[in-house]
């Protein structure tokens, strides 16, 4: 055996470990663009049929539950834009990895799985992300009327709470993908995901439209951070004392779904079984 | 020896009678669907997941209907119930064909993974096996809550039980069917073209449906002309729905002509997809 082979170099490029998943998991992305684009202008649809419903509805009527017409608009694209960053996709590809069992690699490496999984998903999402909000921004000042944010500062709060929305959108759906290792069957369960989340965090209606006890249950939420609150900060439409309070309730509950989820995903490892292998 | 499977495979004699050659095909088709439903009862949690999130992810967009319709009285001169018959016959169609025609989408794959010679060989025409490779049992809970949407909403605009309105009803829903599953081999028969595993274009057309779960007034003229006559989804639930509340409207006469948009779509399909079969050149093993 020659002494070259094993020499190893004194001192390797520390480079962060979840820096790098999160470049890999980019670089996927970038690699199959064609794929991320036509997905996401395929859910795109959706944006046109809400323009389109609420068109018909403002025809009649000013402002609809304190929304004005150019509001709502820019209410429907930013909804579907953030709501974009973590999409099916990423939900399913967290799914998939317990189904088929290649999380064994997950479970080998020395890392922290809630990490490894942050990374990835947040490698999709710089690319998903970077993609659907230029696309709808583009499509929202030059087609429609999108509003500016409220004001400078309402801009820079919009971006903090749009970061903690991420967060809230990927804590429950890692959570709700852990129910696979005892599922064994995923495409049950991101349905469900995509259900509430289009009810409860205001992706498909603003949640103040929400019937009595529904909209209680949507305001005091985890969900309702992915998209209603960054929304409303947007648009200016909680201020002083309210806007702290609805910031602060989504900083809460990053915190606790963190933490529960750091705990659930090591209760479930105890439960693995790999299919076949 | 003889293997008793209660079914004895046999190929019909080509000079057997049309009426024999169909009771036949029927038969057959129905076993091979059976076969594909079963494998779901295999696993019970997951059955009972993907029911309830297929009717879940329904119902979302159900209470987005809801909540905008208690704001709002009328959306393009259309009900709450009215829009809600839309939904429903749309999802009664959307949920049968995802149990009796599901294969298309495994359509895909299938060529991809050179599995369509399997098809080829065997004596039963490759649009049926095609049909019935896979079966969605999830499309039970989309179909009942369509039908339950569809049977409340009825109630609720008062529509006179008649013979006619029970027959056009009938019409509604099976040609719906029809149309969807064509729109399902038309989406996938690009897999012969371009026979990559991962492609958003099937789902970005077939995904088109959502559209006619509203009113056509809604839209302009580009998407009220796309759905109506490039492909026809607005034949699933907008114009037969015309004709079911005889609503005032000028393009109320459309309605009637939904049997014969949806025979023109089956002979539109069967062409292409016979151009498509004659393709196919395998991948090489």
């Amino acid at each position: 055996m020659s002494a070259s082979l094993v020499s190893v170099p004194t001192r390797v490029r520390r480079r962060n470990k979840y820096l790098g998943l999160v470049d890999s998991a980019l670089q996927q992305a970038v690699a199959y663009r064609v794929l991320a684009l036509t997905g996401i202008v395929g859910n795109m649809l959706w944006i046109v049929i809400l323009f389109a419903i609420w068109r018909a509805a403002f025809a009649d009527s000013g402002t609809i539950e304190g929304f004005t017409w150019p509001q709502m608009q820019t209410y429907i694209l930013l909804a579907y834009g953030i709501n974009a960053m973590v999409g099916f996709s990423s939900a399913s590809k967290m799914m998939q990895a317990i189904r088929q069992g290649t999380i064994v690699i997950d479970m080998i490496r020395p890392l922290n799985y809630l990490g490894t999984q942050l990374a990835t998903t947040l490698g999709l999402a710089i690319v998903e992300g970077v993609i659907s909000f230029a696309l709808t921004i583009g499509i929202g000042v030059i087609f429609l009327d999108m509003q500016a944010p409220a004001s400078f500062w309402h801009s820079l709060l919009f971006l903090l709470s749009v970061g903690l929305g991420f967060l809230t959108k990927f804590l429950f759906v890692f959570c709700i993908s852990l129910l696979v290792f005892w599922t064994t069957s995923s495409v049950g369960l991101n349905w469900t995901q995509t259900a509430l989340v289009n009810v409860l965090a205001g992706v498909l209606i603003p949640i103040q439209f929400l019937p009595g006890w529904l909209a209680t249950v949507a305001e005091w939420s985890p969900l309702r951070g992915i998209v209603s609150t960054p929304v409303s900060v947007y648009l200016g439409r909680e201020d002083g004392i309210d806007l702290l309070l609805v910031l602060g309730l989504q900083a809460v509950w990053v915190i606790a779904l963190w933490c529960f989820a750091d705990w659930a995903w090591k209760r479930a490892f105890r439960a693995v079984e790999i299919q076949g292998g | 020896m003889e293997v008793t499977t209660g079914f004895r495979p046999r190929t019909v004699p080509s000079d057997a009678s049309r009426g024999a050659r169909m009771r036949f095909l029927i038969r057959i088709y129905l076993r091979l669907i059976g076969l594909q439903l079963r494998t779901f009862v295999e696993y019970r949690g997951d059955f009972w997941i993907g029911m309830v999130g297929a009717a879940l992810l329904q119902g979302s967009s159900l209470v987005f209907i809801g909540a905008l319709f208690s704001r709002i009285p009328t959306v393009g001169g259309w009900t709450l119930w009215e829009v809600a018959l839309l939904y429903g016959s749309t999802l009664i169609a959307y949920g049968t064909r995802e149990v009796l025609c599901d294969g298309p989408w495994m359509l895909r794959a299938t060529i991809n993974k050179g599995e369509f010679d399997r098809l080829l060989v065997r004596p039963l025409s490759p649009a049926l096996q095609t049909a019935t490779l896979v079966s969605s049992i999830h499309g039970i809970a989309n179909a009942a809550l369509g039908w339950t949407v569809l049977l409340i909403a009825a109630h609720r605009v008062d529509l006179a039980w008649t013979p006619w309105t029970v027959s056009w009803l009938a019409v509604t829903v099976i040609c719906g069917t029809v149309i969807v599953s064509c729109v399902a081999y038309l989406a996938n028969i690009i897999g012969f073209w371009e026979p990559g595993t991962s492609s958003a274009f099937p789902f970005m057309i077939s995904n088109l449906v959502e559209l006619v779960k509203f009113p056509l007034e809604i839209y302009g003229w580009l998407i009220r002309v796309g759905v109506t006559a490039v492909l026809p989804f607005a034949f699933i639930s907008y114009y037969p729905v015309l004709v079911l509340l005889d609503k005032d409207s000028s393009v109320r006469w459309a309605g009637y002509l939904t049997p014969l948009v949806t025979a023109l779509m089956v002979g539109v399909t069967a062409w292409l997809w016979r151009k498509s079969v004659d393709r196919y050149q395998g991948v090489g093993h």
